[in-house]
């Protein structure tokens, strides 16, 4: 890993940071307004490929265990960690990652532009939302002692907003990358 | 902006424990809490949790803001778990959650960043000594994530304000790709800087 690598994940790291304390956008037809932190982590996922952005969402929640006020709202500490939604953090490390494998496979080989939208679409909705929800559902359902289903349901309101999201960071990914290439290289 | 840790500079008994044993203490106390359900003892837990909480001297503000998203978590927790497992079931699955996150709460406010963080690093040496950490790139990592976030903020800033002039102020869109680029040109800038000085 070079110094280059370390600085990106150390600033994509800061990104996330900030995309998590600006202030929650209020969506039509969405009950909760949604924070950027997702966003910033399958963005992670989407540039930076599986290792860089798996171990750039790392250390943002390194960041927060440590007790520094990185998450939305201006929380941090392991408070978040141990409580009910702590499974939907651990969830963002591994789905950035998840996301950025797939980018790598189902973006960067596209032959079109279209083709390649879909692809970081389809990489930040499995990993920012397939994956991230499911490590963060087993982990509700266990701290609230509910079932898996009914865990489900409890947080099925959040989804459309991270579709949105997950749309969101794909456009983004696939601007940034052409006039920025970085996902293409290795790591 | 300036990240400011959330610990209390205080010497409360909770703050002259070494992080390591609250640490190890928190994650026993999180394993032995999933096993009880008895609410009167989750109940003393909850108690002894928000006593140790308070013993740190945090401010009713600062409480608050770490309180309050955990708040609506519970409310809605508890309408879930009255509506699917009855009104008997709601106050263990409460008090159990608010004394666990009042026991994580009570050990960020009473220990120094820097002492968790040297707590990771020896917890990290066996990985190190395999090769597949460098503890020098995990220490440059941190400080230059911390170093960045009051700038990229402040690129934040001011794009919103060129935004605005334009008449894009609430796209989020625009908002965003730009501070990506820009984010990424600084690291490239950063890194050259770095290599050229070792």
């Amino acid at each position: 890993m070079k110094t280059r690598d370390t600085v990106l994940i150390a600033l994509f790291a800061a990104l996330i940071v900030v995309l998590s304390l600006m202030p929650p956008i209020p969506l039509p037809a969405i009950p909760v307004p949604v924070t950027l932190q997702t966003l910033g982590t399958m963005l992670a996922g989407a540039m930076l490929g599986p290792l860089r952005g798996g171990l750039a969402c790392l250390l943002y929640l390194l960041l927060a265990a440590i007790g520094l006020p990185v998450l939305p709202g201006g929380r941090g500490g392991l408070g978040v960690f141990f409580g009910p939604t702590g499974g939907f953090l651990a969830g963002m490390a591994l789905g950035a990652c998840v996301t950025g494998w797939l980018a790598r496979r189902a973006a960067l080989g596209a032959r079109n532009a279209g083709l390649a939208v879909a692809g970081y679409v389809a990489a930040c909705v499995v990993g920012g939302i397939v994956v991230v929800y499911a490590v963060g559902i087993p982990w509700l359902a266990v701290v609230t002692q509910m079932e898996w289903s009914k865990a489900a349901l409890a947080v099925a309101a959040f989804v459309p907003g991270d579709l949105v999201k997950a749309v969101v960071a794909a456009w983004v990914a696939w601007r940034v990358e052409r006039v920025w290439p970085v996902l293409r290289e290795s790591p | 902006m300036m990240i400011e840790p959330l610990y209390i500079n205080r010497a409360s008994p909770l703050h002259r424990l070494p992080a390591a044993l609250k640490l190890a203490l928190l994650v026993a106390a999180g394993a032995g809490l999933v096993a009880v359900h008895d609410a009167r003892w989750l109940g003393l837990a909850a108690a002894l949790a928000a006593l140790l909480v308070w013993s740190t001297g945090v401010g009713a503000a600062a409480l608050w803001r770490q309180l309050r998203g955990l708040l609506w978590v519970l409310a809605a927790i508890g309408v879930f778990t009255v509506a699917f497992q009855g009104w008997q079931a709601a106050p263990a699955v409460l008090l159990r959650i608010a004394a666990l996150v009042g026991l994580a709460l009570a050990v960020t406010l009473s220990t120094r960043s820097s002492d968790l963080i040297a707590v990771c690093e020896r917890a990290l040496r066996p990985l190190q000594r395999l090769g597949l950490l460098d503890a020098g790139k995990v220490a440059l990592a941190l400080a230059l994530a911390l170093r960045f976030v009051p700038e990229i903020w402040r690129h934040y800033q001011e794009i919103r304000e060129a935004q605005a002039a334009r008449g894009l102020a609430r796209h989020p869109l625009a908002l965003i790709v730009p501070l990506v680029v820009r984010t990424l040109k600084r690291a490239e800038q950063v890194a050259q800087a770095i290599d050229a000085r070792s």
